[in-house]
This record gives C-alpha cells, structure tokens and sequence, in this order.
C-alpha cells in the first residue's frame, strides 16, 4: 500500500474507533511494535535513498498525525465513557431524605425561656422554690391574712402535712427577700395550683413573677420595664395600658392590658411591694421601695401561637408538641 | 355586682356614653366586665354593667359607692334620695343586747305590714338586673336598699320575738334553722342574733326560718347593724353561704351608714304599704365602733414614687374629692388625712399614693427607665440539657404534678405519698413520687391514638414524706417504639436499651457509672442504676412487662430518671492540646468467661494501656460456634497517641503484653489470634 492510501485508511480507522479497547487494538496496529506504521518505518533502509529521504519524512509526519489524532480520539472516548458511568451512577432525587429527628420543646417552656431571657438582659437573676409551701409563705408573709376574703382569689389545695401547693411563685420572693440583702433583682419562674379547671382554667399551671427591690424603686420605672418588656415581646406598635387593681402584696397596685385583636386583654398583674411585706421579709421598707410583677406564660402562649385551648398545653399530645 | 345603669345615673348626673362610663369605672379599679343593652318599659333604654370588684373595695358593692367614685373622678356631687319624714307614731316593744363584734345596731319596729301589697315595677325591675329574685315587698325593698346603699338590712317578724333580741356568739354545736331551710351546727366564733333564748339569725350571712317574715307577718323589727369585718370573714366559706351581706360585710360596711339605710327602706315601705313605725332604735358599743382613721402623708412621698410633680394644693383637692378631709400638720410637707368610714382598705401612705395615682389616671403616670445593670445567665433554665436532648429527638412534655392513686402505686409505697386532702378529681389526689406516672400516661394517651413510636421527656419535681414533705427535681425520659419512620433505604428497627443509654452518655461525662440493679417497675435483666461518683443519682431500663401489660401497652418501652442537679453544669469550655503525631492502632480479641461485664474488662485493659492511650472502641461480642459454651469472645481497638513523638512498634508491643497478662491474670482471659 502506498503512504497516501496508508494515511487515508489508518486515519480513517482510528477516528472510527467506538470505545477505548478498540481505539487501542488500532493504535497497536499502527504504531505498535508491529504495526503497519513502525514496520514500514522498519522497512526504510531497503529502498534507494533518494526515495528514502522523502519517504521517511512523509512517514514521520504521518506518524505524528496518527498520534496527534490517537490522542485527540483518546480524550474524547474518555470523556464520553466517563458521562456515560456518571448517567448510570445517577439517582432519583424525588425520593424522601432521611432525616434524623429533631425533638421539640414545650411551647410553655419556650415562653418562659423568652420572657426570662428579657429580664437577665435587665439583670434579674433566675430564682426558684419548693412547690409545696407553707401557709406562711404563700399567704401570711405576702399581708394574705387566713379568712381575708382576698383568699378567695385562691382556690388553694392543701397536702395531707398541712402545707399546700402554692397559688402563685410569690412564695418564692419572700425566701429571697429573707436570705438576701437589697439591692435585688429576681425573677421566679415555676409552676403553681389552684382548684380550677373549666375552658379557661387548669389546675395547674405557671406564673412567671419579677421582684426589684432598691433604694428608689418607682412606680414610673415599673411602668417603664413593662413597657419595654411588652413592646419587645409582642411588638413595637403593641397599645398597651395600665388600671388600678389589687393584690394584697402590691400597694400600688395595676393590671396591665393589651389590646388584642378587638378588645383589651389582661396579661400582667404588678405593683409597689406593700410595706408590710418588706417588714415581714426584714427589710426596712423606709430605706427600700420595690415593685413586682407576674404574668402567665399559658396565656402568652396561647396568644403568640393562636392556641384556642388552654389544655392542649397538658394534654401532650405529640401532634401538638412538635408544631413547636 | 351587676347593675342598671339608669339606676345608677339617678345618683349622679353624668351625661356620658355606656362605653365611656364603663371605661371610666375600670380605669378607676372597677373593673368592667362588660355590658348588656336593656330595654326598660319604666326608664326606657338601659344597660346592665358587670362590674368586677377587687376584695378591697367592699364600698364599691353599691350604687351609691359607684357613684361617688365616679363624682370623684369627673368633679360632680352624688344626688342622694330626698328624705321623707315617715309616720312615727308606735313605741318599739323591742331592745336589743349587743356585744363588742356588733358595735352598732339600728332597729325599728314597724307595723301594718301587707305582704300581698304590690311593690313598684321598677324596684322588681332593678332588682331583676341584679340578679335578685323578687320575693315579697319587705324581701324586696331591704335587698333593693343593699344595691343602693350597699347596708344588708334583716326584717324579723316582731310576734316571733316576744323578748326582744341580743347579739351574741354561737355555744358549740348550737344549731341554727336558716332561711334556705338547712340546718347548721355552728362553732364558737360564729356570731348569731338570739331571741334571748336560740338563734334567729346568722350574724351578717343569713336570717333564720322561724322568725322570718311569712304571709301572715303583720309587725316586723328591721335589722341594720354594722358587724366587725373580721367576725364575718371566713364564716360563709367555711358554711358555703356566700350571701349579698355577708360579701358586704367581711369587706367592710360603712359603719355611719346604718340609720340611713333604715330610713331609705322605711320610706320605700311607706311609699307602697300605709305602716306605723317607730322611731329608730340605736344600740351602741362606743368604744368598739371605729374610730375615724388617720394618715399622715408627705406629699414629696407621692412625686417620688409615682415620678410626678404634682402641686400640694392637687393633691388635697384630690383626696377631699374621694371624701377624705385634710388638716394641715406643723411641718409643711406633711398633711393629715381623714379616711371616711366607708373606705375599709386605706391605712398607709401608700395607700393614699394608690389613690392620687388612680384619679390622675394610671396611663397619664409616667414612664421611666431603670438603672443599668449587667445581664445575668440563666442556668436555672436548664436550656443546655433541653437544647441537647431536642436535638437527640425528645419532645418535652409537661404533666401534671398530681396523679392517680392507683396509677402512683404502682411504682411507690402508700406510706411515702403526699395527698391532697382537696383533690379536684380522684385521679389527681396523690403528689408524683417518679415523673413516670406522668410520663406514662402521655404515652399512653398518644398510643391510644396510632402513635406507637415516641421519646419524651419532662422536667419536674417529684415529692416523698419526710419530716418535712421531700421535693426533687429529676429529669425523665420514656422512650418506644421504631427508631425512626420508615424509610426506603433503611430498615426499620425498634428502640433497645443501648439507644436510650447512649443519649445519656451525651448528657452525662465520664464521671458517671450504669451498673446492674433491680427496680420493681423495670425488667430484671434490663435495669441499671446511675451512679455519680459512687453516688446513686438515677437508673434507666426496660418497663417491666407486668407494668406494661397492665396499662395496654404490647411493646417495649425504656425509662430513665436522673436528679437534675447531678448533670453536668454548663462550664465555660477551656482548650486542651492534640497531638500532632500518627495515631497507633491495634485490635485486640479475649475470650473470656460469659458472665463478666464487657465493662471490666475494658477497665482492665485500659489499667495496663499507658499514659499515651486515646481510646479504647469495642467491635464485637460473639458467642457461638467455635466458642466454648460458657466463655464469649471481646473484641476492640485501642488507639495510642503520643504528645512528644511517634510511638514504635516495640513500645506499643510491650503495652499489648502488659494487657494480655493482666487480663489473663485477673480474669482468665485468653488472648486469640
């Protein structure tokens, strides 16, 4: 075969070539140890020289072709086998993940996380107390005398001790207010009972409760940190107001209301600590004022997530725990 | 109290929407609870306004007290009933004994009484927008004065009290008929009117049946007293005798209003019957009647804590507006209050603060900021372990702290209970001695509808006797059920032991031990008690399948409790070097006996493994074939790793047979391979 049909042929051959094991068995053919290419570069020194010359420089630069060519060829079979193992490897991505389950946290726990994280910020400290309490500390030290019809506002259990299961965390202030010097900052979050159970009305429940107690404390400043605390909580543009009311440990004495949706809704009880109290918990109330607050995490809540039932909050059903 | 607003406007001439005036009264502190539109066929359009009263403005339980509320508030002055002069003409054959608890009773004999006499419309009317059903017109006109007035009054059929009447306390066991026809064994403390002989009346709650007033009543002795607050308190609770007087009387009634209110009811009675009376009968203790009350106030004491500057001149027109009078003292920034008779809840400055406060309007008060201070952390909240356990999947539930009896025997003894001598219903009497019950019951409720597979836990306090009752705070978790949903690509396996054990160990550190114990609730072969430092502070295993099986529960289901204060505290985190050498590895497979926990032997093993040892990893446990029958084989890795170079082969040799004696040693383990 002469160099021209030679160069036509192989260069046909090999850019045909369909994958790379073929690609290699023609390489192999031409330029291999016995290829056409190397035997007829073999075969040089038989002819005459002058046919020599111009045949071994047609050769080589055949040679170089091929290879260029083989090269080129190479690449693009590695490429396209390459996609075609990445197509099979491929996966349907419509299918489900796997996840690993993330648990939930009570949304009344998450309430009184977010309202106590509030006051730390305005250094209250975090303080706590026993459940079941004595008459003591959770009427009479709080100026609740026994038969006071202001005990009515307590539907109270009582234990088989004598002791009872506190009505509101204020028990809990007065154990600070007796162990601590003022200046104090506090505030109690736990749970607390009362005989009540309707739409409305759990028989327990939590409270949430804040004490300050200092050389000047005021009514404006009571004032000022509800305010704050509420535009924080529920929002800037939140209407907020104030009216007289009463506990017996609180003289001044206010409730504060927000107004939801239509109307005015009660969320936060507070006040100037009574004297008595002071005096009760030692603390001189003509060097110390304090005020207190407490508020109802249930309630807020059920306001913030739309919950239309208090006792979902006890019911722990899992469909409800893990909307939180 | 629920009241007709006409009626109320009869006392003060305020020309003001409902709304307005209902949000004139709750920002004064009585609080409205809304109203309701009335059409009257006497004054035309009505409402009737439900007020919420706080417990200590008993003044406030009438129409008169309303409105001097709020003829304090808008400057106007209460329009009081004209008196008409009533036909005096009969001496009372009645006298009264009175004590030192009932400093105060005003009577008076009336006679020509008509039952069947029709009283106006409009006093059955008002009566009816109180909630007050009419009964007959005396009935009717002495509770019509008690909305009015705020004074509860008692009409006693006079031929019924042939002796006359005395005030006095009960004898132990004294019994009482009453008018709604129960009879009362009485104690002590409890204050009754006597014919002279037996009770006739509960003092201040309720009259007696035979000596009230009955169709054939022709003569009747009006009561108007004024009885101690604290001699009312605590009696209609512990009778359940909540009365229209006996809420007014342990809040305090003005103890000056008692001839007033006889003289409105007398001349309400003349109005419909054509009567006889007698003059007004006044019995007095002097010295047990209040005295007028006095305060001191310094008025810098009210710009100081309300934050405002108010002029001293404000401040007495204020308080002399609520009925109080003002005499100046010798210093000049003090002046002395009058308190009138009718307000009960003002003793202190303080309160006289409340009372400038309310009237300037508690939204006009100011606001002010507080001093700056730093904030604190909340450990108390527990927010590390919560944060750790949502993320190993829990979901946190609160239950109540008050279970079943039955449900609590279960897993405790009855002599360790505290019960709750009121319980709101039987399955809550009994204080929780484990978070189990409540835990137990969540999941039962959740199972019981389709939900099989669950992990909770719960944060609270159980309760024991003691000298005093025991709290403790634990921490709890249940868990049962499939591991996971099911999912294409895995299979669905169900929870054992080792996976509630190892979300322990990423709550716990090092410091805490599981070893084998028995509880009676858990499954003997599937308990371990937690211990901290040799300390017991917990335990975790398998629900015993009798408990299980009791509550309807068919699968298993894993249990851990742990004293909250025993976990590890939050600390801040300080950095501890890391090699910068390879690591050596070797596996290492023992046979040993059957019954030895895996955990000694790698106890064992570590003992010999050198100061360079990372970790050690188990990687099997088998039994079986080629394993003689009572031995089982170990198998686990050891990593070495040195802080000051790379470790050679021949020092990690002799560490491996430093181990294997030691283990063959202690334990008769045989090294294979």
């Amino acid at each position: 075969m002469d160099i021209k049909s030679l160069s036509k042929k192989s260069k046909e051959v090999l850019s045909q070539s369909k994958d790379l094991n073929s690609l290699e068995e023609v390489h192999k053919s031409l330029l291999g140890k016995s290829g056409d290419i190397t035997l007829k570069l073999k075969q040089l020194g038989s002819l005459p020289s002058e046919k020599r010359k111009t045949a071994g420089k047609e050769l080589n630069i055949l040679k170089n072709n091929l290879q260029e060519i083989y090269q080129a060829k190479k690449q693009e079979l590695k490429r396209i086998e390459s996609e075609k193992k990445l197509q099979e490897d491929s996966i349907d991505v419509s299918l489900p993940g796997r996840q690993i389950k993330r648990g939930s946290i009570h949304p009344v726990s998450q309430t009184i996380v977010e309202i106590s994280s509030f006051f730390t910020g305005k250094g209250f400290s975090v303080a706590s107390g026993p459940e079941a309490e004595s008459d003591y500390y959770n009427f009479e030290a709080l100026n609740i005398p026994s038969d006071h019809p202001a005990k009515d506002m307590h539907d109270t259990f009582y234990l088989d001790n004598g002791d009872l299961l506190r009505t509101h965390t204020s028990p809990v202030q007065v154990r600070v207010m007796e162990e601590n010097e003022p200046p104090l900052r506090i505030i109690c979050p736990g749970r607390v009972y009362r005989k009540d159970s309707d739409l409305t009305h759990t028989p327990m429940f939590h409270q949430i409760e804040g004490l300050l107690i200092e050389r000047d404390a005021s009514f404006s400043q009571l004032k000022g940190l509800l305010e704050d605390f509420i535009s924080d909580f529920f929002g800037p543009d939140t209407d907020i107001r104030f009216r007289p009311s009463y506990f017996p440990f609180t003289e001044p004495s206010a409730e504060v209301d927000i107004k939801w949706k239509k109307g005015w809704l009660e969320i936060l009880g507070c006040g100037m600590v009574h004297p008595n109290v002071l005096e009760m918990a030692g603390i001189d109330s003509k060097k110390f004022t304090g005020f207190a607050f407490g508020l109802g995490p249930e309630r807020i809540a059920m306001l913030k997530h739309d919950i239309p039932d208090l006792r979902a909050f006890f019911e722990n059903d899992i469909r409800f725990l893990k909307q939180f | 109290m629920h009241f007709s607003e006409n009626w109320l406007k009869e006392f003060i001439d305020i020309n003001i929407s409902t709304e307005e005036l209902c949000e004139q009264l709750t920002m004064l502190g009585l609080e409205v609870d809304g109203f309701e539109k009335y059409k009257s066929k006497i004054t035309g359009d009505d409402s009737i306004i439900k007020l919420d009263i706080t417990p200590n403005r008993g003044d406030c339980f009438s129409i008169i007290g309303i409105a001097r509320e709020l003829s304090a508030l808008n400057g106007l002055k209460v329009n009081l009933p004209k008196k008409e002069k009533v036909n005096e003409v009969l001496d009372s054959p009645i006298d009264v004994d009175i004590c030192d608890e009932c400093p105060r009773y005003v009577g008076r004999y009336v006679e020509g009484i008509k039952l069947n006499k029709k009283i106006p419309p409009l006093i059955i009317e008002r009566l009816k927008l109180s909630d007050i059903r009419s009964i007959d017109p005396i009935v009717d006109i002495t509770n019509y004065v008690l909305i009015e007035t705020g004074q509860p009054l008692h009409a006693f059929d006079a031929k019924k009290l042939p002796n006359g009447l005395s005030v006095r306390f009960a004898n132990n066991k004294e019994k009482i008929d009453l008018l709604d026809e129960q009879t009362l064994k009485l104690s002590k403390d409890c204050l009754v009117i006597t014919d002279k002989t037996k009770p006739v009346a509960l003092a201040g709650i309720m009259g007696g049946l035979d000596s009230g007033i009955s169709s054939a009543t022709n003569s009747i002795y009006l009561e108007s007293a004024f009885f101690k607050p604290e001699i009312i308190r605590g009696k209609a609770r512990r009778y359940g005798l909540q009365t229209d007087a006996s809420m007014r009387f342990e809040r305090g009634v003005d103890f000056q209003l008692q001839s007033y209110a006889i003289e409105r009811a007398s001349q309400l009675i003349m109005n419909v019957m054509d009567c006889n009376f007698a003059p007004i009968q006044t019995f007095e203790k002097k010295k047990s009647i209040p005295k007028e009350k006095k305060v001191i106030l310094e008025i810098e004491k009210i710009r100081k804590n309300l934050g405002i500057d108010i002029k001293d001149i404000e401040v007495s027109r204020t308080l002399k507006s609520l009925g109080m009078k003002i005499k100046p003292t010798k210093s000049s920034e003090k002046i002395l209050v009058f308190i009138p008779s009718w307000r009960f809840d003002i003793s202190i400055e303080e309160d006289l603060v409340e009372e400038i406060a309310r009237l300037i309007g508690y939204d006009k008060l100011p606001s002010s900021s507080l001093s700056s201070s730093s904030r604190k952390k909340v450990d108390f909240l527990n927010e590390n372990i919560v944060s750790n356990l949502v993320s190993l999947g829990y979901n946190e539930v609160i239950t109540y702290s008050f279970v079943d009896e039955k449900e609590a025997l279960l897993f405790d003894k009855k002599n360790k209970m505290i019960f709750v001598k009121n319980p709101i219903s039987q399955n809550m009497s009994v204080m929780r001695t484990t978070l189990l019950t409540g835990l137990l019951s969540s999941f039962r409720y959740n199972y019981n509808r389709g939900q099989e597979s669950i992990k909770i836990f719960e944060i609270g306090s159980i309760f024991s006797k003691g000298k005093k009752i025991i709290q403790k705070e634990k921490l709890a978790g249940l868990v049962s059920g499939k591991i996971s949903d099911i999912h294409w690509s895995d299979e669905n396996r169900s929870f054992n032991f080792f996976d509630i054990k190892g979300d322990l160990e990423v709550l716990l550190n090092n410091d805490f031990s599981f070893k084998t114990g028995q509880l009676s609730f858990l499954h003997p072969g599937k308990t371990a008690i937690i211990s901290l430092k040799n300390k017991e502070v917990g335990f975790i295993g398998a629900l015993n399948p009798k408990i299980s099986d009791s509550l309807g529960i068919k699968q298993e289901a894993y249990y851990f409790e742990i004293d909250l204060n025993s976990l590890p505290k939050n600390k801040t985190k300080k950095f501890s070097n890391y090699s910068k050498f390879p690591v050596a590895q070797r596996d290492l497979a023992f046979l040993v006996d059957k019954q030895l926990p895996v955990s000694l032997i790698l106890e064992l093993a570590e003992e010999k493994s050198g100061r360079n040892l990372k970790e050690v990893k188990l990687f099997d446990i088998y039994q079986g074939k080629g394993i003689p029958e009572d031995k089982k084989s170990i198998a686990f890795s050891l990593f070495w790793q040195s802080m000051k170079g790379t470790l050679t082969d021949e020092e990690v040799d002799s560490i491996i047979e430093d181990i294997s004696e030691h283990l063959s040693r202690q334990i008769q383990a045989e090294l294979r391979s």
